[in-house]
């Protein structure tokens, strides 16, 4: 199908074929109808998935999926030897699952610091903020910070907006989301017990937390 | 303010006597331009030279055949993307910020360890011919830092201090940085509508004062008689943009052609530059 080969490495601003032929991926731009790379690296071209067999039955009308059906291109920064370390500094996106630690509590928020975006562990220390009406999504008004999180828990959170000029807001409303890891007062790993309760298998107190549905 | 803080040398360079000898009679013979004038010089340019930083890059232009003049000597790293200070307020877009500083020895006249004027206005320079080139909101609420330290001038060292001007070592330096930030600005893998180049060209007069002036391209003062006019260019070659333009030189407002024809002669010396760092690109991915 394709008249021009699509080159294996990509230079920020090579042209890498018409916007007809791909959709733009990471590390790609569009400009004037042409998809050009915009970073230094590897050019991979991914292959939409394929919808599982003959759908059932047409019982509404769809519009034409057609953008959908294009492969997308992308380029990805190459991983030298020598380039093994670094690793490709990602940023906290709207909508992303994040690890964070928190460090400090107050009556209408916990301060978090971002850990792990994803599946890849951040350079820098991103700061985050859940706010006491988003730590979960019944009952918001009788949440109560120190009943949800203390700091050092680790806490599983969704980016929920990127926030003011310091800060990015996280959620902890869907059921898989809250405390995964925290240590009780007397120092020992606790386990969960309920949605809002983690206890210390050794001293066998009961702690309150937003605790994280296990996967 | 002067630099109180620490021990600093001589402001100037102190040349030991020359007597007025036989064998030294021909040593201040200005040789002219050893290339054609649309021949810039060789550049070596070498990207990851920083572990620790984000990107970086190193940038060398040989110096003239003439024994005593150094070359353009630069080395570049880019440290982020990365949170902004609490301070800063909030931004959609990456926040650039570039530093471009001489080391102390690098120039014929001594730098001090402060940031002069002529240094910041580099740094504002290259800002402005980076910014068109990058995309700046693919990284909301972060900052890069563009530090570039030029560890030789380009100068002569030959010439008394009063000969020449500066600021048109500071055109060359400044084609260098843009050249050199770029690279480190693509191993670092922030994202870059294209590979941005610097590129200066010069209107010179070689013989006498009536003499008809002529355009080079990668102009060595030290090299020309007299030089009028010089612009330095930062050009997007698969865009055919310019991000930057620094005119400055003495030219008859009404003669439009002599203008364009600098430009399109920097341009031309960008296009070379960006050869080059093509080549280096795509040498630590191919």
């Amino acid at each position: 199908m394709t008249t021009t080969a699509t080159p294996t490495f990509a230079i920020p601003g090579q042209l890498l074929g018409p916007a007809s032929r791909y959709q733009p991926g990471p590390g790609t731009h569009l400009h004037e109808f042409n998809l050009y790379a915009s970073l230094l690296g590897q050019v991979q071209i991914t292959q939409p998935a394929r919808a599982p067999g003959p759908a059932k039955r047409l019982t509404k009308i769809t519009p034409a999926p057609a953008p959908a059906e294009l492969p997308t291109i992308s380029v990805m920064p190459t991983q030298l030897a020598s380039a093994a370390l670094k690793k490709r500094e990602v940023l906290p996106q709207v909508g992303n699952v994040v690890l964070c630690r928190v460090i400090r509590i107050t009556p209408r928020q916990a301060v978090v610091a971002i850990l792990v975006c994803g599946d890849t562990v951040l350079e820098a220390e991103w700061q985050g903020l859940i706010r006491v009406q988003d730590v979960r999504a019944t009952e918001k008004d009788r949440v109560k910070i120190y009943e949800s999180f203390r700091p050092g828990d680790i806490v599983r959170a969704e980016v929920i907006s990127l926030g003011d000029q310091v800060n990015y807001y996280l959620s902890t409303t869907r059921n898989e989301l809250g405390v995964i890891s925290a240590v009780s007062e007397a120092g020992n790993t606790m386990v969960p017990i309920s949605w809002k309760e983690l206890m210390d298998p050794k001293t066998g107190l009961m702690e309150l937390r937003k605790v994280a549905q296990p996967q | 303010m002067s630099d109180r803080r620490r021990v600093n040398g001589p402001a100037g360079t102190t040349l030991p006597p020359v007597f007025d000898d036989a064998v030294f009679e021909k040593l201040d013979t200005r040789n002219g331009r050893s290339r054609p004038p649309n021949a810039t010089r060789k550049l070596f340019l070498k990207t990851g030279v920083t572990p620790s930083a984000s990107g970086s890059a190193y940038l060398e232009i040989e110096s003239s055949a003439k024994p005593g003049v150094s070359g353009l000597k630069l080395s570049c790293s880019v440290h982020g993307p990365r949170s902004l200070p609490r301070s800063a307020p909030f931004s959609p877009h990456i926040v650039l910020s570039t530093h471009v500083k001489y080391a102390p020895f690098a120039t014929k006249q001594r730098r001090g360890y402060l940031r002069d004027p002529s240094e910041r206005d580099l740094g504002i320079h290259l800002e402005a011919a980076l910014r068109g080139a990058i995309i700046a909101d693919r990284w909301p609420k972060s900052g890069v830092d563009i530090i570039i330290s030029i560890i030789e001038g380009d100068q002569d060292r030959e010439t008394s201090k009063l000969q020449g001007d500066e600021v048109w070592d500071m055109m060359n330096a400044l084609s260098g940085c843009i050249t050199v930030a770029a690279a480190a600005l693509a191993d670092a893998g922030i994202d870059c509508v294209d590979t941005v180049a610097g590129g200066v060209a010069a209107l010179v007069q070689d013989a006498g004062d009536g003499s008809t002036p002529s355009i080079v391209v990668d102009p060595i003062p030290s090299e020309h008689e007299q030089i009028l006019a010089a612009c330095c260019v930062a050009y997007l070659p698969t865009r055919d943009e310019v991000t930057n333009l620094w005119f400055r030189g003495d030219l008859p407002a009404s003669d439009l052609e002599l203008y364009t024809s600098i430009v399109e002669h920097g341009i031309q010396a960008s296009k070379n530059a960006n050869r080059v760092l093509i080549d280096c690109l795509s040498g630590t991915v191919g």
